[in-house]
């Protein structure tokens, strides 16, 4: 039992550790990648608070991701010695008032209307953006410069993608370990019973529609946090961070890796980015590959990857301890 | 004063375009409760289908016909094969299968005619333009105007005056009991769904020579589509009419108006509806 409790917080600092670790043997093409996958991984996160604990399937995620990227970019564009803290924090306080504003009005639907509108306010969110060019940059985008990292006591270059990656691991990271701990609250718990039964809950004198629109805010701020790492990371941020496209990358994302485990985003994250890099080299229809693995998980096996791994697990675990297979069930 | 009847019929002839998209969309929405995101891919397989075929034959009229027949077969098949599988794990399902649906048809497409736009001519009769009320307008459009009227009175005409209307009708509010009536739900709703990708195709066809083809125009229509949906009410044939206008008619004078604002007045007209009515102006309470 102890064992059990203990074994998140386990492999929650193997990953850290391994996260530190592996830039000593990767180059510097791979540490790239590995800082788009953590920074997708908490997007993916997000979102997957929203579909897999809150059977709420939103197709317009990327507004947040978008106004976090662009605020951060904006924010550092016109806010003369602004520091990297300064910027972030900007992006987050935006997308928590966006997702206040947006979930209010839309939360009020649910299922396919709520899903509906998302799509129609993600667009909208593209058209102001396209049009606004006086902030956004129109079609060509916004280029920043990571400023340097001040910590008190010393101040840490960030030019240097290895410097950026260890700043992403770390807060990105901690972002993740807060969402996983907000799942465990009383609140995270609210919500997943709600999925379940929200007659229930409502019954038990639960505001259903305010532990739903807590929820989408904080979503809403996580994935700004993420989309603010976005343009820290490339340095550049365009229109595609806000079109309905990034929310399809997050959607698939989280279905390839699983929407039942709270891990298997990240993992939906990782095999995205890897694919997409891989597979990209060898032909320009990578996205139609995605889409038959979404299609085939959609039909086969709605729990994704991580239920792959997990019935994988399963069957290993029960060759070997054959006298007791309930107690696996139980736990 | 003629450039505003112009611009009134450009409105009239979007209305057209946009009621003959989301008809099929709120008449699936309303008899199976699936919100179809892959509604405006088939929309654009069809302007493709049609593109090739007049490519083919040198004719129009023939992919007006086919198109649709086509489209009809492939959603029959969608619904039979991939819909009614996921139908057990819930809507959520659903929805992600026809948003996948639509992903991988819209990356067929690029592979398929290529990630740029093309361009139709309808040629003949329809390609003119006539005289009257002192300007000189497309015959295409009005075309367009009076297909959708076509296709609208149709559709009420079948729903309300005929046997499939009302084994339709009764589907959807108690589809077990029609069952237990000795006819086939399952196969009525596959044709439902067949329906409403032939009339989406028939949409896209239309589409072709008015907007040029390209990947993009399944996202564009759908937006449009699902405002209209949204200001008309959820499954309503009439509020989708009157918001097809509405829109149609505020897209055209919005560009002759406030250009700027353009892009933006249709989403604003759709924030107010949401915040006056939210289930639309012709919508049941929810």
């Amino acid at each position: 039992m102890i064992l059990q409790k203990q074994a998140p917080h386990l492999s929650i600092a193997t990953l850290f550790a391994l996260g530190a670790l592996v830039p000593l043997v990767l180059r510097q093409y791979h540490v790239n990648m590995l800082t788009e996958i953590i920074i997708f991984a908490l997007y993916a996160v997000s979102y997957n608070l929203l579909l897999g604990y809150a059977g709420l399937l939103s197709f317009g995620h990327a507004m947040f991701f978008g106004t976090g990227a662009f605020a951060a970019a904006v924010a550092l564009l016109h806010i003369p010695g602004l520091s990297l803290w300064g910027a972030i924090g900007f992006a987050v306080a935006m997308t928590t008032v966006t997702g206040f504003a947006v979930g209010g009005l839309l939360l009020r639907h649910k299922g396919s209307y709520f899903a509906l509108l998302t799509l129609a306010f993600n667009s909208l969110f593209y058209a102001v953006a396209t049009k606004w060019q006086t902030v956004t940059g129109g079609d060509d985008g916004l280029s920043v410069t990571r400023p340097a990292l001040n910590l008190g006591f010393a101040t840490v270059k960030m030019a240097a993608i290895s410097n950026f990656y260890y700043f992403t691991l770390v807060i990105v990271g901690a972002a993740m370990v807060f969402c996983w701990y907000f799942t465990r609250t009383a609140m995270g718990q609210t919500v997943l019973l709600m999925r379940e039964n929200e007659e229930r809950m409502k019954f038990l004198g639960y505001s259903t529609n305010i532990s739903r629109l807590i929820l989408f805010t904080f979503t809403g701020a996580v994935a700004g946090l993420s989309g603010a790492f976005y343009t820290l990371h490339f340095q550049f941020v365009s229109l595609s961070a806000v079109s309905v496209d990034m929310t399809t990358t997050v959607l698939l994302m989280t279905f390839v890796g699983g929407t039942r485990t709270f891990w298997g985003p990240i993992l939906g994250s990782f095999v995205y980015i890897i694919i997409q890099n891989y597979l990209s080299d060898i032909t320009d229809r990578w996205p139609l590959f995605m889409g038959l693995i979404f299609i085939f998980l959609v039909l086969l096996v709605p729990g994704g990857l991580s239920q792959i791994i997990g019935s994988i697990r399963d069957w290993l675990t029960r060759k070997r301890t054959p006298d007791e297979p309930a107690a696996e069930k139980a736990s | 004063m003629s450039e505003f009847i112009v611009f009134f019929l450009h409105g009239l002839a979007y209305a057209g375009l946009l009621f003959l998209v989301s008809a099929g969309l709120t008449l699936v929405f309303g008899m199976m409760n699936v919100l179809n995101f892959a509604h405006a891919a088939m929309y654009m397989l069809g302007a493709y289908f049609s593109y090739t075929l007049v490519a083919v034959t040198g004719r129009f009229w023939p992919s007006l016909i086919l198109c649709p027949v086509l489209l009809f077969v492939a959603g029959a098949l969608v619904e039979r094969f991939l819909l009614r599988r996921v139908h057990v794990h819930g809507h959520l399902h659903e929805l992600l299968l026809t948003f996948g649906l639509s992903y991988i048809i819209t990356e067929l497409v690029k592979s398929v005619w290529g990630n740029y736009p093309l361009a139709m001519n309808v040629g003949g009769f329809l390609g003119t333009s006539i005289q009257f009320l002192g300007i000189l307008y497309p015959v295409y459009r009005i075309f367009i105007f009076l297909c959708a009227v076509l296709v609208g009175l149709a559709m009420a005409l079948i729903l309300y005056r005929t046997r499939l209307g009302i084994i339709l009708r009764a589907s959807v509010n108690d589809g077990e009991m029609v069952n237990a009536l000795g006819i086939n739900v399952p196969l009525v709703l596959m044709g439902v769904f067949g329906f409403g990708a032939a009339l989406s195709g028939f949409a896209g066809v239309i589409a072709g020579p008015l907007l040029t083809t390209y990947p993009g125009m399944a996202h564009e229509i759908l937006i449009d589509a699902f405002v209209v949906i949204v200001v008309g009410g959820f499954g309503s044939l009439g509020g989708a009419v009157a918001a097809s206008l509405l829109i149609g008619e505020l897209q055209s004078f919005g560009v002759l108006l406030f250009p700027k604002l353009s892009l933006a007045l249709v989403y604003l007209l759709m924030a107010a509806v949401l915040i006056v009515k939210p289930s639309g102006l012709f919508g049941e309470k929810q």
